[in-house]
């Protein structure tokens, strides 16, 4: 596999990505800085690793890093693209829990981080509305992200439980034909 | 000392290893293992980590560190957070390097293919539990559409809206 990108400037944009995305939906800004705003990936690529990286055991944003980094620069990027998005954050949350614990946090603190977490909802709502126009292209599969959406979110059923029960039913539907 | 370091470090790599499709549904198992079976925190300080974790950069699941810190100082930081990212991290890595080779085939495109709608809908019921916890009322509901209109705007980082919320926030706690 050849690197698409050279290391050193995937472990910046990674870094600099995971550091400005505060406020959870973190996904969005990858999105936004990898197939929006430079050329890296396609939404196609990007939505395949998003994909795999949920659906694998473990925190999806750590596996999304160590995906994207894999696809970018082979093994080396998969392994630096994950200590980008980790390493910095754990530092900064390092401190502020230790602050937490040994001074205590002020209303007016509290009160800003509710307002970060807002404005995140519009940024998450927007990016998954584009990656949604990408990458819905028909009914069936309109009907099986809604159904994924409805049972996850709204009705709160056990996300494995879904899973276990949506990706078959999904594999079936999608499965090759002979001819096509 | 050393027994419950052990278990702090075997309870996150567990809890690790159950979190498919995106870590929000395994927060409430999160939460009874380390507050109610071997509180390590009290509920009102995992609620504020987890808000903390949420809106300091990185992966939520890096409540790990805060959860840690508390049990075991920075040994017990870095052993949470390691058993939480390390093994699913070299999972993925081996997977998605393995699936890159076999991408071309048809049954490899078709599972892509059935495989996307359920990213989609997942990451959708991600901005649904988001949302609930973060607009509850008309002003953060502002905050969110200002946010969301900022997106529109070519060469604007999304983060200055996120700060300037934080800002808007700040103030209007005085």
């Amino acid at each position: 596999m050849t690197e698409r990108v050279r290391l050193s400037r995937l472990v910046q944009v990674f870094a600099w990505t995971g550091l400005t995305s505060l406020g959870g939906g973190r996904t969005a800004y990858f999105y936004d800085a990898m197939v929006m705003r430079r050329p890296w990936l396609t939404s196609h690529e990007f939505i395949q690793d998003l994909t795999i990286s949920q659906l694998l055991p473990g925190p999806s944003f750590s596996n999304l890093g160590v995906a994207l980094g894999v696809r970018l620069a082979g093994w080396r990027g998969g392994a630096w693209g994950a200590l980008a998005v980790l390493v910095p954050g754990a530092l900064i949350l390092l401190a502020l829990t230790w602050l937490y614990f040994h001074v205590g946090f002020t209303p007016h603190a509290t009160s800003a981080m509710r307002g970060m977490g807002a404005a995140v909802v519009g940024l998450v709502f927007v990016t998954t509305g584009r990656m949604i126009r990408a990458a819905i292209r028909d009914l069936r599969s309109l009907l099986l992200s809604a159904a994924i959406f409805l049972l996850v979110g709204p009705l709160h059923i056990n996300t494995a439980l879904v899973i276990v029960l949506v990706v078959p039913l999904s594999l079936w539907l999608h499965r090759p034909r002979s001819g096509s | 000392m050393i027994l419950d370091l052990a278990r702090l470090t075997w309870t996150f790599l567990w809890l690790s290893l159950i979190c498919v499709g995106g870590g929000l549904g395994v927060i409430p198992e999160l939460q009874r293992q380390v507050v109610d079976r071997f509180h390590w925190v009290t509920a009102r300080e995992f609620l504020d980590g987890y808000t903390l974790s949420q809106l300091t950069p990185g992966p939520t699941m890096l409540v790990s560190v805060f959860v840690g810190y508390r049990a075991h100082g920075v040994p017990g930081a870095v052993l949470a957070t390691a058993a939480m990212f390390l093994p699913t991290a070299v999972i993925t890595a081996i997977i998605t390097r393995h699936w890159a080779t076999l991408r071309d085939r048809p049954w490899a495109r078709a599972t892509e293919r059935a495989l996307a709608p359920v990213g989609i809908g997942l990451m959708a019921a991600g901005v649904y539990t988001l949302a609930r916890t973060g607009v509850h009322d008309w002003a953060s509901a502002a905050l969110a559409l200002m946010a969301g209109g900022v997106m529109f705007v070519r060469r604007f980082p999304p983060v200055l809206a996120v700060v300037f919320a934080g800002l808007i926030g700040w103030l209007a706690a005085f």
